[in-house]
């Protein structure tokens, strides 16, 4: 039998070549660092370019798993799939096509096959939580840092006995024929580009927080309220490029963040009433079909305003008072916003510059770029070393479930 | 190298910036539910207008301006401008627009809603005055012109009584009457 392939990150591109690995009979290894898989796609509430929640999204409609109407997911239930939550890939060796991978797997705390999501648990702690209704695992997790008497109750009372505190972790080495690096993108935290505030002014926030703020599965129920106070939201400014096309920062174009701001902005001026939302940006690059989302976001009254902010200042009352330069009009603009967005670059993941020099592949700005620049298949990164996704640069679901098919069918047709 | 105490004068005259919750909101719908507006919004300042105008390399606010300060509401400045008056109507603009805003056509509904508030310039009051008084704008003078041609000095059956009866009953006749 021959050796598992080893996919790290279980974000789309991860989710997409495991279970289509699987299906083809080939044993995958899914790891990835978080509790629960599905990547940043969890948090993004309506995904473009079909504004379906992730949950049920085009690319995964083949696969039960990851439809909440299924009980038991298939990523958990597909003999060939082992999946590792919690962990993460701390050292490759070997050598193509028989690598060593040692993977450290995080405290197993609650046995996802017996948890019922009953809640119990919950009601007795603040340990325990349950990240979303359709998240897969589907059982709930526990954060020791919170650990208290109630979660030694829990312990005792869980039904199915899912629980076990003395869970300790774990660290294991597999032996895999090919590694697909599936690892996804990380939204910048713009905390040094002072002009923003982000971080020390309240109600000032990420595209990727806003997006948790809309989804209906949110704390706030999907209402727009200010972080700060939980009030209502009526007037939103969005900033495009933070961070993204900046020497200082990130010198490429995130690519996605002008379509997903204005996803955004569609779903806070067409569905929650009486909210104004004004858009500051120095080119909108709503490439390809995604051109629609412009359009219909001018219909809608979005204000844009082509310039940069250059001053913010906070207000007792929780508001921002903004001036922003209007390169248009050659004209300085000043608003009152209760809610400030900023578009922030998109970056490789912690660990990346070390999975890069590890394997000896070409870094793409950090990202991981193709073995073979000139050749037509970019998702080759090494010998028996396949990129997909996001890991490869800022990528749209659709593309990068078509990378993901990608290096399946390259990795099949190599075991032919 | 001697530390020096000195601080930057402020600049001279420090401008306010425009606060946009002064601005008329209305004025961007009001437009855009007029028959020539319904693609007013489409615009995504490309600038296609300006560039398409042959005039308007001389003006202070220039089309895609114009366009922009009506989405934002500001509607003092741009029932105000000369601009709207000065558009030769060669409908340049309109005919390139890429979103296919009625640029020209919401010019003639700016000098509209202009007139309607008595915010017409005088050259174009005075336009109107001579258009009433004369009941035409350019008259025919019998000059060496007609002569040469071997017609009569007066043109044949022009009656200019009509025109001016009539207009006295229309918004110019109310325009130069200033009882608006």
């Amino acid at each position: 039998m021959s050796d598992p392939v080893l996919v790290i990150g279980a974000g789309v591109a991860g989710l997409t070549a495991a279970t289509q690995l699987a299906d083809s009979g080939i044993r995958t290894v899914l790891v990835d660092r978080l509790p629960i898989v599905g990547g940043n796609a969890m948090d993004l509430y309506k995904a473009f370019p079909t504004d379906d929640c992730f949950y049920c999204f085009e690319g995964s409609r083949s696969r039960p798993g990851i439809r909440k109407c299924f009980y038991r997911s298939a990523i958990l239930d597909q003999p060939n799939i082992e999946l590792k939550v919690n962990a993460e890939v701390t050292e490759i060796s070997g050598s193509p096509g028989k690598f060593q991978a040692k993977l450290s797997v995080g405290s197993q705390y609650i046995d996802s096959k017996k948890c019922i999501m009953c809640g119990l648990c919950i009601e007795r702690s603040n340990a325990f939580s349950l990240p979303s209704p359709q998240c897969q695992p589907q059982a709930v997790i526990y954060d020791p840092e919170l650990s208290d008497e109630g979660a030694k109750k829990a312990e005792e009372e869980c039904p199915t006995k899912a629980i076990n505190l003395g869970a300790q972790s774990s660290e294991e080495t597999v032996q895999v024929s090919d590694i697909v690096i599936a690892t996804g993108y990380h939204e910048m935290k713009p905390v040094s580009i002072d002009e923003y505030g982000y971080g020390k002014i309240p109600n000032v926030v990420t595209q990727l927080e806003l997006a948790q703020i809309l989804d209906p599965n949110g704390k706030s129920g999907g209402a727009l309220v200010r972080p700060s106070d939980d009030g209502q939201v009526k007037r939103v400014m969005m900033v495009q490029c933070v961070g993204s096309r900046d020497e200082n920062y990130y010198p490429f174009c995130s690519k996605i963040c002008c379509v997903y701001a204005l996803k955004h902005a569609n779903i806070i001026v067409l569905e929650r009433d009486g909210t104004q939302v004004t858009v500051v940006y120095m080119d909108i690059r709503t490439y390809d079909r995604h051109e629609r989302y412009y359009r219909v976001a001018r219909d809608a009254g979005v204000r844009f305003v082509r310039g940069r902010v250059s001053r913010l200042e906070a207000c007792e009352d929780g508001t921002l008072d903004i001036i922003a330069y209007d390169s248009l009009l050659d004209k300085y603009l000043k608003f009152n916003v209760d809610l400030f967005v900023l578009s922030s670059a998109l970056e490789p993941p912690k660990g990346s510059a070390e999975l890069i020099k590890s394997l000896g592949l070409h870094s793409a700005s950090g990202f991981v770029g193709p073995a073979d620049s000139t050749s037509e298949n970019e998702v080759v990164a090494g010998d028996h070393v396949y990129v997909c996704g996001a890991a490869t640069g800022p990528a749209e679901i659709p593309e990068s479930v078509t990378q993901a098919r990608a290096v399946v069918s390259m990795i099949l047709q190599s075991r032919k | 190298m001697t530390e020096t105490e000195e601080k930057a004068d402020p600049p001279a005259v420090m401008i306010e910036p425009i606060d946009i919750s002064k601005l008329d909101p209305d004025f961007r719908e009001g437009i855009r539910s007029m028959p020539n507006g319904e693609e007013l919004s489409a615009c995504f300042a490309c600038s296609t207008c300006t560039a398409a105008c042959p005039i308007a390399n001389t003006w202070k606010y220039k089309p895609h301006q114009l366009i922009r300060m009506i989405l934002l509401g500001m509607r003092e400045e741009v029932l105000s401008s000369e601009e709207i008056w000065l558009c030769l109507t060669c409908f340049e603009c309109q005919e390139r627009c890429p979103q296919n805003v009625r640029v020209t056509d919401i010019f003639f509904d700016c000098k509209n809603l202009a007139a309607e508030e008595s915010m017409i310039p005088d050259s174009i009051v005075g336009l109107a005055k001579e258009l009433l008084d004369k009941g035409q704008l350019y008259v025919v003078t019998a000059d060496w012109e007609r002569e040469d041609m071997d017609l009569e000095p007066e043109v044949p059956g022009l009656s200019t009584e009509e025109f001016k009866a009539i207009l006295k009953g229309t918004r110019t006749g109310r325009i130069v009457g200033g009882d608006e």
